[in-house]
């Protein structure tokens, strides 16, 4: 396959100006000036380029959803990368940090947009300095700023650097964050589109969907729409981590079989090891297991197949690891980055952590299991953001599918901490009807 | 619920100007943190009903370092609404104070005409703003679910034995960093090294006391890419 | 600006067909069709909605996912269900996950009884909570500040809290701090919560997560009852709930009035009322014997002052801002008819001629209480809203945040607004009139400044608050800018005064004046007297030789505490009606008759914008303290003329009669929510200066006016009428005006204050402000202790560089051998070359002095 992002990404100096044009970089950017802001949108539309951050919303149409008019409008470059497992859009800054810069120009110009933000995540020290650099030089090439190129459009774009939170990779997160607040998500409607940034319109992009603009422009959208499935076109990076031979970032084509990526890219596990489970699309993906390893790697298959793509990360678990170990870990995270700001993620996620505790240390019974798996419902679909779902999808997942091994789990560490054998404990349900309406502590 | 694994004292750093009285005690407590790395926050603390009320500090009174007053002001230019600049300029005034100490917030409340409360609000909020004293080097060992498949929970543990007797270095289990192609791994003082092993964790720290770049041959900026197209393959 | 006018449509909930105007929040309307919808982050007060607690999720046909209803618009046909197994699931999950850490200490818990998480865990709850891990525990309760107390445990993090001390009183002092479960209630650095509004927290908390430190453990919900009243601590008169156990006053809420006070307290209003039940409280009358004020019987007491009788034609009196319409036309009728004194004065601030007053308050120029947040400009001038009607203050932040009013401020002092405002003008201390004078020229023209061309083409809705304080200099400039800015004609415009005194309005139109009666209508010269400062100066000359003070103490409330101290001195009989023996009433009076509180007192006041409102009784009034209206009365019989008042009601009867714009009004007709006089038909009987006026030829008086009869129609002509028809002002009257501004022309602009220079030898400006906190009401409340004011000398940085003085010294502030002692405090807004001082208080107030120039020394 033709690498679109990463061709020749390695080339030494392609973060500079001088590399980036000499290979024919903001070579688009001169192309999409010439054409009318409708002509650059009709392209994006018709690429039917999805956002590669995670939600996989049409990038088109979400500029289309910006309101004309003399206003201020913004567009925002994701760049907050934080989902467990992802780690593409670090490494298309670092190595081409002029081709992200090229797309928010393009992306900005067909959004009527004059002021751009890239809010990247305060650990991405070294690439956020790149970024910086880049920028300087775009600046001073005429790229950015007043009427680029001699065209109407004109452009200021600041680097934003984050300062450790992942709710603030959540777009209304990120725009309060951006505002100088706590990173709390806001409540949508309003949408950004409609109210963002400072309370204008604003367009809220990924860093690599915002890099993949500039070859939708020199490729022409048909073009780029013949790559990938129907509804998942184009290519997408995939970052492979976890326990597999080559873990890494690799840009393959949508619709590929994700054992093509697992086992022909990354290698595959460890010799001697199998895949007991994976996730599709970062760690708030619901998990797949061994049986999933030929869904394609697409928007639509996963989501059949009963996960999410994501944000394109592939976390490979194997046999060496329980499901209670991951399932921990997980919650323990979402725990610690729920913003608080809503009750069900904010309880929801520590009473999980407290539930999974339980079992390790030999307090739980199986019915534990079902009082976790209900306490996921109560989250999915009740909470301000996805954060709180974000755990709750996985962990249900974990408990639906693997559910055998978390009670043999249970029996164990009932075994070790003395805690008696499960066929004496009464029922939790059955004591509960005669132990009045709530227990106090 | 009662920090899990309080661990070691934090590191004692100097701000440059006087201590308030307050904070005079030179034995400063220990940074009290959850098992997972995060702060226990100050639950349990009543106010001091002998301060005045903290509203916006008045320049007159409350001197801020030049430098860090210009740092605080180009970053408030750079945006439509002062106020983002808060990250910026919290973060400037913890690399001049060592953490953002009830001075360094109220330095910068004072520059940016805002409460010193509205600032704590947010310097509590993020992971990289400290808001207890700590040492001048970081370490952020990642944690979470990738690194940790492949052996962070042991590093992060060896790393806390290697810098125990340094108090120049703060050691933090941190979420997911964004470097899982090179679990298990740190981000020492914002550079990213790995994959590690627990043995690294002493040459870290020996790097880090000899003052000289940490694991050279780890570093990811280094690193080609794993897909073979990189290299136009 | 236009308010928005809703549309009224129609929407299903239940089955139930509810009308609601289009936009209102779902949980909103729900309620108008009598159905209930759980919540607790949400309260309309607050302003947007936050959807944190998510306890109002509703389903919506046509949306998939479950919607929060505090944050979903109403819109016409819309189908709405609340009882569905799929909502009553979301809610028994909210419910268990607010009860994973929410403490189950309801038995010993102050919010037990009417706490909503109590009632929607029993209405909208499981019943079971499936959570048996142990819940946090944290050290409870802690102190927040010296009034409310945290419990951190029993904190939802529900937001509305830190919303309102971010988004309503603004002052951002209390946070969330750290994320997540670790997220909690915090101040910076462990600072206390301390601030104008920050009792209104306690009220708003859902949980008993905040308390209020005077009331807990004090009452139980079921001990109370509640009585409706409105508070007199201050102008804004805001509407108030006692808490009443035992015939005591528990505590104060908020009754909530969007016309008034939109449902905030300051904390004077919600904390001060502990001073009705404490040993300081007179609450018996007082007779001087040997020298000293000791108890006594009424009819010893009644005895003695009915030697106000011997004094008849020389007796001067004072009527306090606390005093009722009722009382204050009873003691008007008392002192003219009774003791044949014209002498009778209710202004704090110095007299005003009758004929201006008359054009500051003619009905149309009166703007409204909500006019300030729908205004395109509000100028504030001469006056701090946050110190002389704190709650004002509140909603004109409302109106800049919500509305985009653009606000400009002109004041000596700092304001708290300057923050919000678009443009900021810093006077001279008593530049207010060369202010309003050029401003007004500068209006007349075509050109002008920043702020002259803000007013006249940043929208027509202009509402200009400002200060009685003023003075009556400024009162002509002030009425000819109005004038030039159509204020008259429109609706959503006009003036919109904060009295110096909590009544100050009310007894105005009560007649309580020296020049006007009842309804301002002019007096026959023989019953014109002496405004204030010329009783002061006649007691001194043996031409007022009694004083009759109600409740107030002049050595406390009035400017020139020297001569005041002489006057009463001089005088042979002092009766006073106190509920605090301060200063002047403690050394001076010969009888002293408790004074009802305002929770005991039954009358009418008048708001600054004109509403009446009813004073009602809450409790019993303690020991022997007796109503106001039937001490007057009864001093009536005994000197000879019967008053003719056997009840509150009549007294209101007789005021109502008296005052031709208050033609009609009931008692009932006011209820508990008052009426805009202004606004009635009747108000067309308010003696406005005739129209078309005649062309002013005289300037408006420089100085006070001599002492004595004053003819209606003189300064009336000077006076520019309000109203739509108002014609052009005169070249001569704008120069003259001009001209007579000290200093030259005014600084409509900003102007650095080094510009200015400071007065000659190092000699200050004294500029005096009231603190909010400046009172003897806040000075006997045991809760309000920490919070007394207490004399600060205000400096700027150059000032004090230059003296070698820092913040929290002990100076000096003198003048002629007159000194406060005052500690300093070094603002950077301060001018260059002035010193403020405060006023009112017990000790150090700055009413010593007679000179607007000072010098600060080290003592």
């Amino acid at each position: 396959m033709k690498k679109i992002l990463f061709d020749r990404i390695d080339e030494p100096g392609l973060n500079t100006l001088a590399v980036y044009e000499r290979r024919g970089g903001y070579g688009a950017l001169r192309k999409a000036l010439k054409l009318t802001r409708e002509q650059v949108l009709d392209e994006l539309l018709t690429s039917g380029i999805r956002g590669r951050g995670g939600a996989g919303f049409q990038m088109g149409r979400k500029i289309s959803f910006l309101p004309k008019g003399d206003m201020d409008k913004y567009l925002v470059c994701n760049a907050d990368e934080s989902e467990p497992g992802t780690f593409k859009d670090r490494e298309l800054m670092q190595k081409s940090p002029h081709m992200l810069i090229e797309g928010i120009i393009i992306a900005a110009y067909a959004g009527g947009i004059d002021r751009s933000f890239i809010y990247i995540r305060g650990e991405y020290d070294y690439q956020a300095d790149i970024l910086e650099a880049a920028i300087e030089e775009a600046r001073a090439a005429g790229y950015i700023g007043e009427r680029i190129l001699g065209s109407e459009h004109s452009l200021s774009l600041v680097l934003h650097r984050g300062a450790g939170a992942y709710i603030c990779g959540e777009e209304t997160g990120l725009l309060d964050s951006l505002e100088g607040k706590r990173g709390n998500p806001r409540l949508k409607p309003p949408f950004p589109a409609v109210e963002g940034l400072y309370d204008s319109p604003t367009l809220i992009n990924n860093v690599e969907t915002l890099s993949t603009v500039p070859h939708i422009i020199r490729m022409g959208g048909d073009e780029y729409a013949k790559i990938g499935t129907e509804t998942s076109t184009g290519t997408k990076l995939v970052s492979v981590s976890g326990d597999v031979k080559r873990p890494g970032n690799y840009e393959v084509e949508l619709g590929i079989p994700s054992r093509e990526i697992i086992y022909g890219l990354a290698g595959g596990p460890f010799d001697g090891r199998k895949i007991k489970l994976w996730f599709p699309g970062g760690s708030s993906a619901p998990v797949l297991t061994a049986d999933d390893l030929d869904v394609p790697y697409d928007f639509d298959s996963m989501a059949k197949a009963g996960s999410m793509l994501g944000s394109g990360a592939i976390i490979v678990v194997d046999d060496s690891h329980t499901v209670l170990e991951v399932a921990t870990k997980l919650a323990k995270f979402y725990a610690h980055e729920s913003c608080g700001k809503c009750v069900p993620c904010r309880e929801g996620t520590n009473w999980t952590v407290k539930m999974l505790a339980r079992i390790d240390s030999g307090e739980a019974t199986p019915m534990d299991l079902d009082i976790m798996a209900s306490v996921q419902t109560q989250i999915i679909g009740n909470c301000l953001c996805v954060l709180g779902d974000a755990m709750a999808m996985p962990i249900g997942s974990m408990i639906e599918k693997y559910r055998p091994e978390l009670e043999a789990h249970i029996e164990a560490a009932r075994e070790r901490a003395g805690s008696g054998a499960l066929g004496d404990v009464v029922p939790l349900g059955v004591a509960d009807e005669h132990a009045g309406p709530m227990p106090v502590h | 619920m009662s920090p899990l694994r309080p661990r070691r004292a934090a590191a004692a750093v100097a701000p440059p100007a006087p201590e308030p009285a307050d904070w005079e005690t030179p034995e400063l407590a220990p940074v009290p943190r959850f098992g997972h790395g995060s702060r226990v926050p100050g639950w349990d603390e009543a106010v001091d009903l002998t301060k005045d009320p903290a509203v916006v500090p008045d320049p007159a009174t409350t001197p801020v370092p030049e430098e860090l007053r210009r740092t605080i002001e180009a970053a408030m230019a750079r945006y439509p609404d002062p106020h983002s600049a808060s990250i910026p300029a919290l973060h400037a005034a913890q690399g001049v104070h060592g953490w953002c100490s009830p001075e360094a917030i109220e330095q910068v409340a004072a520059v940016m005409r805002v409460t010193p409360a509205y600032l704590t609000s947010v310097a509590t909020f993020y992971d990289m703003l400290v808001t207890r004293p700590k040492g001048p080097h970081d370490v952020f060992v990642c944690t979470n679910i990738s690194c940790s498949l492949r052996g962070a929970d042991a590093l992060y543990e060896a790393m806390l034995v290697a810098a125990e007797e340094d108090d120049d270095i703060t050691v933090r289990s941190f979420e997911c960093l964004g470097a899982c192609d090179i679990a298990p791994m740190a981000s020492v003082d914002g550079s990213y090294v790995g994959p590690l092993e627990t043995a690294d964790a002493k040459r870290i720290v020996e790097d880090l006391q000899a003052g000289r770049a940490v694991l050279e041959d780890k570093q990811l900026r280094r690193r080609p890419s794993a897909d073979p197209g990189a290299r136009g393959e | 600006m236009p308010r928005p006018e809703p549309k009224i449509i129609q929407l299903t909930i239940d089955g139930r067909e509810v009308r609601a105007p289009e936009g209102e929040m779902l949980v909103e309307a729900a309620r108008l069709g009598d159905i209930e919808i759980p919540y607790f982050c949400f309260e309309r007060k607050l302003g947007k909605p936050v959807g944190a607690c998510r306890m109002c999720l509703v389903e919506i046909e046509g949306i998939p996912k479950l919607q929060t209803s505090c944050s979903t618009p109403v819109k016409d046909g819309m189908v709405v269900h609340t009882q569905t197994q799929r909502v009553r699931g979301a809610q028994n999950a909210i419910v268990e996950f607010l009860l994973v850490n929410h403490p189950l200490d309801c038995p010993v818990c102050d919010k037990g009884g009417e706490c909503p998480l109590q009632d929607i865990t029993f209405g909208w709850g499981a019943g079971r909570s499936r959570f048996i891990e142990p819940k946090r525990h944290f050290v409870k309760p802690l102190a927040l500040s010296p009034l409310v107390a945290i419990d951190r445990e029993r904190c939802i993090l529900c937001y509305r809290c830190v919303r309102f001390s971010q988004e309503i009183a603004e002052d951002y002092q209390l946070i969330f701090a750290e994320r997540g479960a670790d997220t909690f209630v915090a101040t910076h650095d462990g600072h206390p919560y301390v601030a104008p509004f920050s009792g209104n927290i306690i009220e708003l908390c859902p949980v008993g997560a905040l308390t209020s430190q005077p009331y807990r453990f004090r009452a139980r919900p079921w001990d109370n009852e509640a009585g409706g009243g409105v508070c007199t601590l201050c102008p804004a008169q805001c509407n108030v709930s006692f808490t009443v156990r035992d015939e005591k006053v528990m505590r104060v809420l908020a009754r909530e009035h969007p016309e008034v006070d939109d449902g905030w307290l300051c904390d004077k209003g919600r904390f001060a009322y502990q001073a009705i039940h404490v040993d300081e409280r007179i609450t018996a009358p007082m007779v001087r014997e040997a020298g000293e004020l000791r108890p006594a019987s009424w009819e010893r007491a009644l005895e003695v002052a009915t030697g106000l009788a011997g004094h008849r034609g020389r007796v001067g009196a004072l009527v306090g801002g606390g005093a009722s319409n009722e009382e204050g036309y009873q003691l008007t009728r008392l002192v003219r008819e009774g003791l044949t004194s014209g002498d009778i004065d209710s202004r704090a601030a110095g007299p005003v001629p009758p004929a201006l007053a008359r054009a500051a308050a003619a009905p149309p120029l009166q703007a409204t209480v909500p006019d300030l947040e729908f205004a395109h400009t509000v100028l504030v001038v001469g006056c701090e809203p946050q110190e002389d009607a704190p709650i004002l203050d509140l909603r004109i932040r409302k109106g800049v945040r919500r509305h985009g009013v653009k606000l400009a401020v002109a004041t000596a002092r700092p304001s708290a607004l300057d923050p919000n405002a678009k443009l900021t003008v810093r006077l001279d201390p008593g530049g207010e009139t060369a202010f309003l004078a050029g401003l007004a020229d500068e209006l007349g023209g075509d050109g002008g400044g920043e702020l002259a061309r803000l007013l006249r083409d940043g929208g027509q809705d202009v509402v200009i608050v400002w200060g009685e304080r003023i003075g009556a200099d400024a009162l002509p400039h002030l009425l000819r800018v109005a004038d030039l800015l159509g204020l008259g004609a429109r609706d959503g415009a006009g003036l919109l005064e904060i009295p110096a005194s909590a009544n100050g309005r009310g007894l105005r139109e009560a007649g309580v004046l020296p020049d006007a009666g009842p309804g301002y209508s002019s007096l026959p010269a023989e019953l014109e007297g002496r405004a204030a400062a010329e009783m002061a100066a006649a007691a001194a000359e043996g031409k007022v030789t009694a004083f009759y003070l109600f409740e107030t103490d002049p050595v406390r409330d009035l400017p020139d505490r020297p001569r005041w101290e002489r006057a009463l001195e001089a005088a042979s009989l002092v009766v006073s009606h106190a509920s605090v023996l301060t200063e002047g009433i403690r050394e001076h009076a010969d009888v002293v008759f408790p004074a009802e509180s305002y929770a005991e007192k039954e009358g009418t006041v008048v708001h600054p914008d004109g509403r009446l409102q009813r004073l009602r009784i809450a409790i019993a009034q303690p020991d022997d303290v007796r109503a106001g209206w039937w001490v007057i009365g009864e001093l009536g019989r005994r000197i000879g003329h019967d008053l003719d008042v056997a009840t509150a009601p009549a007294a209101f009867a007789q005021l109502v009669a008296a005052v031709p714009f208050y033609a009609g009004l009931t008692l009932e007709e006011l209820g508990g929510r008052g009426l805009r006089w202004p606004a009635r038909a009747e108000a067309s009987a308010f003696p406005a200066p005739a129209s078309p006026p005649a062309a002013p030829s005289a300037p408006a008086p420089a100085t006070a006016p001599p002492p004595g009869p004053v003819a209606e129609d003189e300064p009336a002509a000077a006076v520019p009428p309000p109203g739509p028809v108002a014609g052009p002002v005169s070249e001569g009257a704008r120069a003259a005006a001009s001209t007579r501004a000290p200093g030259g022309a005014p600084a409509p602009e900003r102007a650095p204050a080094s510009a200015r220079g400071a007065p000659a030898d190092g000699a200050f400006r004294l500029g005096i402000h009231r603190p909010l906190w400046a009172s003897p009401t806040v000075e006997i409340s045991p809760a309000l202790k920490f919070a007394i004011a207490r004399q600060h000398a205000e400096l700027s940085p150059a000032d004090a560089q230059r003296l070698g003085l820092t913040t929290g010294e002990t100076v000096e502030v003198a003048s002629n051998g007159t000194a406060v002692k005052a500690t300093v405090a070094v603002h950077s807004g301060i001018p260059a070359g002035t010193v403020f001082l405060a006023d009112g208080l017990a000790e150090d107030s700055a009413n010593v002095f007679t000179v607007s120039e000072v010098e600060v020394r080290k003592p």
